[in-house]
């Protein structure tokens, strides 16, 4: 069964655009929107698997899509979230993720661009992952008040510890990388003991895990 | 009580007389005399506290806290002048315009820096020491007329116990003796009261005498002077500009984000799709593609023209040339027959230039949107140091400048934004029309 997707999106352009390449790909769009009210409508109609939402969309252009997200978590459990927009802020992942970090997803819209990594993102999304957009990683690492104790990390466990908490799976991050599977479980275990992080089997919990060590 | 002269000639006469008898029944007398008796504890008041703090902190100058004691009077002062100001408001209908409000550095050392630069408070000070001999002399003055007037007019009634006024004008005109208590009969009581009369009606000159030089006074010391109204002018208008630049800098984001941005991300998108699509050579969909391709070049060169576009409404390329090409560009550019004359013997500058370009830009834009005209003319005249532009048209008028609606709502931002360098602009559209908007604009900012 194809996934089920609802889109938000105030631009026609890029709704338009959006909708054929997830048709293209043989996803399901139940409903294809332009704000946050019509958002709501659609997914309490559709029960749609995933929401593809703009952060900013009418009325006030600031972050509508954003808010409705958060509401539409709480009324919707298992409703999976691709929240998508033209800048990254980390305020917003901060709020977005909160204390679940499963079905969550934030990405720039330039990253539609590579086809193939938008649609794992998504499909991650769908099925419980997280997808965070590298510039929210950086974000996050750039503004972590312990630089200090990233920089015990080697080159290769940082470029890993930044696919951790894009929410990449082990072997994602392996493929990426170009090395092994059980080198890259070697270097998550050498960045939790060194960050004294509590390790965890489940991949959105690494993403909060890391996130929330980088922001405090 | 009218006395009726009767002849046309003395009309004026008639007038005065009629003047003198009714002010003292009116309002503004009375108000006069209150403001008058009220300024005086406040003076009193004012220059004590003045004088002492001003005083003891002369005499500890050279420490800290007589610094301090300095600048509390000015500060103090600085209050009751605005005690004396809301007075006048009240009483005298004397509208003075606020001084720019106190409003010191953070930290007490800014506090007192402030104070002891506060040319209103300094100024208050001033107006002070002038005000309390003024407030004795007239107070003296008004006190003893209406008292004597009051004495006089009530002579008969009291004579036996009372007698003349013993404090006041009428002892020194009448020398004390020259009438005593009791000592005169009917016709003694008959002339007080005609002088206690005179009196009555002599009384209100003096008292508005002395508060018209108190409102001098008022108007010159407790009032903001010229370079501190210029001052405030200008700090409205820089406000103006910043937040003016503020919302331009937010529509161009606007612009972009919705507009180009969006676009370049579909047109990727579609390339991206393409791309993938040609990797896999075994189940190439070459029509497919084709379409994608399409659509993307179609979307570029969407983009370009929305580019172009926004960068000529940042700033116009045809305003390098000077504003007479770009008036004429504009021109030709309307889909109602426009007619332009321009002459302006000296360039002006890039900023004038600019919002007479987008004036024009937007007055044809609501012209050929909402006037339903069949001509229009624009003119662009130089008149010395300005620059006047006219820019009319034969359409249905009615044209307002609202902040609500589309209708015209553009004109709202133009009379902003020519506000921003002194200019001015002003608009009539009848009914019916004609629309005529008239903007002038200094040729240097």
């Amino acid at each position: 069964m194809p996934l089920r997707v609802a889109i938000a999106e105030d631009s026609v352009i890029l709704r338009d655009g959006l909708v054929q390449l997830l048709l293209d790909r043989g996803f399901e769009v139940t409903a294809a929107v332009a704000d946050a009210g019509g958002l709501r409508l659609a997914i309490e109609r559709e029960r749609p698997d995933v929401a593809v939402v703009d952060i900013r969309m009418p009325p006030s252009f600031t972050d509508e899509g954003l808010r409705a997200a958060i509401e539409l978590r709480r009324e919707h459990r298992g409703l999976a979230i691709l929240m998508f927009s033209q800048y990254i802020e980390t305020r917003y992942a901060e709020e977005l993720l909160g204390n679940d970090a499963a079905g969550i997803g934030y990405l720039l819209k330039d990253r539609v661009a590579d086809v193939s990594q938008f649609v794992e993102a998504l499909e991650r999304v769908a099925s419980g992952g997280t997808a965070l957009d590298p510039e929210v990683v950086t974000q996050f690492m750039g503004a972590s008040r312990r630089r200090d104790s990233i920089s015990v990390l080697t080159t290769r466990e940082r470029d890993v510890l930044s696919l951790m908490a894009e929410g990449r799976t082990n072997a994602a991050i392996a493929e990426s990388l170009c090395v092994s599977e059980g080198a890259v479980e070697k270097h998550v275990t050498n960045i939790f003991s060194k960050l004294d992080l509590p390790a965890s089997q489940s991949d959105h919990r690494r993403v909060l895990a890391v996130l929330r060590y980088l922001d405090t | 009580m009218l006395i009726t002269w009767g002849s046309e000639p003395n009309s004026r006469l008639e007038e005065i007389a009629r003047t003198v008898i009714e002010t003292p029944f009116t309002r503004r007398t009375w108000s006069e005399l209150v403001f008058m008796m009220a300024g005086m504890p406040i003076a009193f008041i004012g220059i004590a506290f003045v004088g002492v703090t001003m005083a003891s902190g002369l005499v500890l100058a050279i420490t800290f806290i007589g610094v301090a004691l300095i600048g509390l009077a000015v500060r103090g002062a600085r209050g009751i002048g605005g005690m004396q100001r809301r007075l006048a408001g009240a009483l005298l209908d004397e509208t003075i315009d606020e001084p720019e409000p106190f409003s010191p550095r953070p930290g007490y050392l800014g506090w007192l820096q402030t104070a002891l630069r506060d040319r209103t408070g300094w100024k208050a000070i001033a107006y002070l020491a002038i005000k309390v001999p003024l407030a004795l002399v007239a107070f003296v003055t008004a006190f003893s007329l209406w008292w004597d007037a009051f004495r006089c007019l009530t002579y008969p009634f009291w004579g036996n116990h009372g007698g003349l006024p013993e404090w006041g004008t009428v002892q020194l005109v009448f020398q004390p003796g020259y009438l005593s208590p009791g000592s005169g009969g009917p016709l003694v009581a008959v002339a007080t009261v005609i002088t206690g009369a005179i009196f009555f009606f002599a009384a209100p000159w003096p008292v508005r005498f002395f508060d018209y030089l108190d409102r001098l006074l008022m108007r010159s010391l407790l009032a903001p002077d010229a370079m501190t109204v210029r001052v405030r002018n200008l700090e409205q208008a820089r406000a103006h500009t910043v937040d003016a630049s503020a919302a331009t800098l937010r529509r161009i984001e606007r612009d972009l984000h919705d507009g180009t941005q969006a676009q370049l991300v579909a047109l990727a998108m579609r390339l991206g799709m393409a791309k993938e699509k040609l990797a896999d050579p075994d189940h190439l969909d070459v029509d497919q593609i084709r379409d994608l391709v399409s659509d993307a070049h179609r979307g570029a060169k969407e983009a370009i023209v929305e580019l172009r576009d926004l960068a000529r409404g940042i700033h116009p390329p045809a305003l390098d040339v000077g504003l007479e090409g770009a008036l004429a560009t504009l021109a030709a550019r309307s889909t109602i027959p426009t007619e332009l004359t321009v002459s302006i013997d000296e360039r002006p500058s890039p900023a004038i230039e600019a919002i007479a370009y987008f004036c024009v830009a937007e007055l044809m834009a609501n012209i050929a949107q909402h006037a339903l005209a069949s001509r229009a003319s624009v003119s662009c005249a130089q008149q010395g140091r300005w620059l006047r532009l006219v820019v009319r048209d034969d359409g249905i008028g009615g044209a307002q400048a609202v902040n609500t609606g589309s209708t015209s709502s553009g004109l709202c931002g133009l009379a902003d934004r020519v506000r921003t360098v002194d200019g001015n602009l002003e608009l009539t559209s009848p009914p019916r029309g004609p629309t005529v908007v008239t903007v002038d604009l200094p040729l240097r900012v």
